[in-house]
């Protein structure tokens, strides 16, 4: 069976027919399933684990299309399955909303359970960040003995969920200063001991509220990670290089993303992949080969201009896109699309949490686009920002032809869109023959 | 002429890009030749009598709105108080609001008392009242209106001592029930729009500017800036607001 790609209808069929069905496909895939989370990254590191799983042989299924909700698990099994209804893959990778873990995790007693981070995003859906991680460990506790937890060490929030768990938690994290600041982003949510409640004291800062902290009141600290990241270089929007240690070794790797959040994103799954049984070598290859999850960094060729397209949908993740766009010298020709449907958040008021002042001296020509193209303008007015060519044309088509007219031939357009910009985006171009659609990815 | 900004626990009352409130504060301040320092007010630290002209406190998480009020309660209401009461002004935004009010009546345990600036009560209540937001304002600039986003279950009522800052055309607003929103009292202006108000409500940034002039006894009115990146924004975000509800 095939169904267009990222469609949850399916999905949803089959849940009205038998409220069994994901717990039935579930149980008849052999190695089980992983759930991955967290506020961002859900989507490059459960397609990054399904590719090591892949080269382990492991024939993963995958709801990779960015459905990230049961009905999509659901598609997911019914588009890998053969013709008696049995799932063709041998373990599931299926990436869930943060709110969305407990429930998942009720309906498919997964073997591994891994959270990325937790940052500030659309709390309109999801209420506050205490709240919602608290809810996490609940859901984790609550799995059977033997489910693997994999949790980030450096965001205070995720590794408390593995404080006195029964199960195995297995930690990572980034162990080099060298990209850190003294200093919280705006960005940076303020983070209290799980334990005790009292303000946490940072030693530095990676990015958003990650980094290395311990409690100064009950003496509650930064787990020690088992698989961690040093001696990072960051080669601009192209890549990043850094040592992967894990017990007993280290590779040098290039990693083919930019930005401490895909290292982030590559240390969770390659954690995720050791616990279940891919080889280091296997897992090198996975990481160095990898191609980056849809639409997340997408380079496309257009009029003779390259196109980069970097999703950002909330401060920790737009911060970290601005500061790797400003890592190289040179002025950069932006189009920053901002939207502000249901699943960008309807309230746009995060854009001022981000450091649009770190791009001053750094842009060229700005196009601001999206329903809410005219506060994306006005945020970029009230930045200071000096000696930009900035227009503002809320309607996506029009945008990208006019940022297209702006960029000189042989230039690179920075596209910076939120999630549904990036879909809308996506979609005009794959319609010109840019991008191939998305259900023909890989 | 010289404006000094007391930023209220910026580390932990800044949930919903609170910070582009303060910006806006400082740019419309500079773009006018008009000095500008911001003191960065956390626990513990006292309010020097006669030092801000503006006080500036955003939103936070329960826990955080809890650590709080036992500061605003112990440290810093009164002498908050003293100085609105002498002409500073304040803009104090959704948790910030309900402090600034006279108690919180939690669904269980004991009311949390507020530091009375306004004379206004909130009660906790079941639905959450998230969703964008227009008001008809009298600081509401050109356009008469105010727009913002709101996200609060509590429910505040206001009394005699202060009047609303807008009557809701599209939300809820202080309670859902009497279309009021907001609160001012003297050059105080409480309100449940985060979202960052100041940059697309820049009536509401002038009227906290020329009050904290004022106070230093620079009465003529500030000169007008071009605004029509503001209020073409807040011409999109009011039709947005309109079609989304
Ligand atoms: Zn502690």
């Amino acid at each position: 069976m095939r169904f267009g790609g990222g469609s949850t209808l399916p999905g949803r069929v089959a849940r009205k027919l038998s409220s069994h069905f994901v717990p039935d496909m579930v149980q008849s895939l052999p190695l089980g399933c992983a759930l991955v989370t967290g506020t961002n990254g859900k989507t490059t590191t459960a397609t990054l684990l399904a590719e090591l799983l892949d080269r382990a042989g492991m024939t993963p299924v995958h709801n990779r299309t960015g459905a990230n909700l049961m009905a999509g698990i659901a598609s997911a099994l019914i588009r890998e399955s053969d013709l008696r209804g049995r799932p063709a893959g041998l373990i599931g990778v299926f990436e869930v909303d943060e709110a969305a873990l407990p429930s998942a995790a009720a309906e498919t007693s997964p073997r591994l359970v891994l959270v990325n981070n937790l940052f500030r995003d659309q709390l309109d859906r999801y209420g506050e960040l205490d709240t919602l991680a608290a809810k996490m460990k609940k859901a984790i506790a609550a799995m059977d003995r033997s489910t693997i937890v994999v949790l980030n060490a450096d965001d205070p929030l995720v590794a408390s969920i593995g404080d006195g768990l029964e199960q195995r938690v297995l930690y990572y994290g980034i162990g080099e200063t060298r990209q850190a600041n003294r200093t919280a982003q705006h960005a940076a949510d303020s983070i209290h001991c799980a334990s005790c409640g009292a303000p946490l004291t940072y030693e530095y800062y990676l990015f958003g509220h990650m980094g290395r902290y311990s409690c100064d009141n009950c003496g509650w600290s930064r787990p020690e990670p088992i698989v961690s990241a040093d001696d990072i270089e960051m080669s601009g929007m192209e890549s990043t290089l850094c040592t992967l240690k894990y017990p007993g070794g280290g590779n040098r790797i290039r990693i083919p993303l930019p930005g401490l959040y895909n290292v982030y994103n590559v240390l969770a799954a390659t954690t995720a992949g050791f616990a279940l049984n891919v080889s280091i070598e296997t897992a090198m290859s996975g990481i160095e080969g990898f191609k980056a999850a849809f639409g997340r960094v997408e380079r496309v060729e257009a009029d003779g201009r390259q196109v980069l397209m970097v999703l950002a949908k909330n401060p920790a993740g737009c911060n970290e896109v601005i500061r790797t766009l400003t890592s190289e010298p040179g002025r950069r020709d932006v189009l920053l699309a901002l939207n502000d449907n249901i699943a960008d958040g309807r309230d746009v008021s995060w854009i001022w949490d981000v450091d649009f002042e770190m791009l001053n001296g750094k842009l060229d020509k700005v196009v601001c686009s999206g329903v809410r193209a005219w506060d994306m303008a006005l945020r970029l007015k009230y930045a200071g920002l000096e000696e930009l060519t900035l227009t503002v044309e809320p309607e996506l088509e029009s945008a990208l032809d006019g940022a297209l007219a702006l960029t000189s031939p042989g230039q690179t357009l920075h596209i910076v869109p939120t999630y549904t910009a990036m879909l809308d985006l996506r979609k005009i171009m794959s319609e010109r023959g840019l991008v191939t659609p998305f259900w023909e990815d890989r | 002429m010289n404006v000094r900004i007391g930023y209220l626990y910026p580390d932990l009352m800044n949930i919903y890009g609170d910070r582009g409130n303060v910006l806006t504060l400082v740019q419309r301040c500079r773009w006018r030749g008009i000095a500008v320092e911001v003191d960065e007010l956390g626990l513990g630290d006292p309010v020097p009598p006669g030092r801000h002209d503006i006080f500036f406190m955003g939103g936070g998480q329960d826990r955080e709105q809890v650590m709080v009020c036992g500061d605003l309660l112990e440290v810093k209401g009164e002498a908050i108080k003293r100085e609105i009461d002498g002409g500073a002004a304040a803009l104090v935004i959704c948790g910030a609001y309900q402090l600034f009010g006279r108690y919180y009546r939690p669904f269980e345990g004991e009311e949390l008392p507020g530091i009375g600036v306004f004379d206004a009560h909130t009660v906790a209540g079941k639905k959450r009242c998230i969703g964008n937001v227009v008001a008809k304002s009298a600081l509401g600039g050109r356009s008469g209106l105010l727009v913002g986003f709101e996200n609060h279950s509590g429910k505040t009522f206001l009394g005699d001592g202060c009047t609303p800052l807008g009557r809701v055309t599209v939300g809820y607003g202080n309670n859902a029930e009497d279309r009021t929103e907001g609160a001012i009292f003297k050059g105080a202006v409480g309100t449940y729009l985060h979202g960052s108000l100041l940059p697309k409500n820049p009536g509401i940034a002038d009227f906290l500017i020329e009050k904290a002039l004022s106070r230093r006894g620079h009465l003529t009115s500030i000169r007008r800036l071009d605004d029509t990146l503001e209020l073409k924004a807040q011409e999109a975000a009011i039709a947005r607001a309109r079609k989304t509800h």
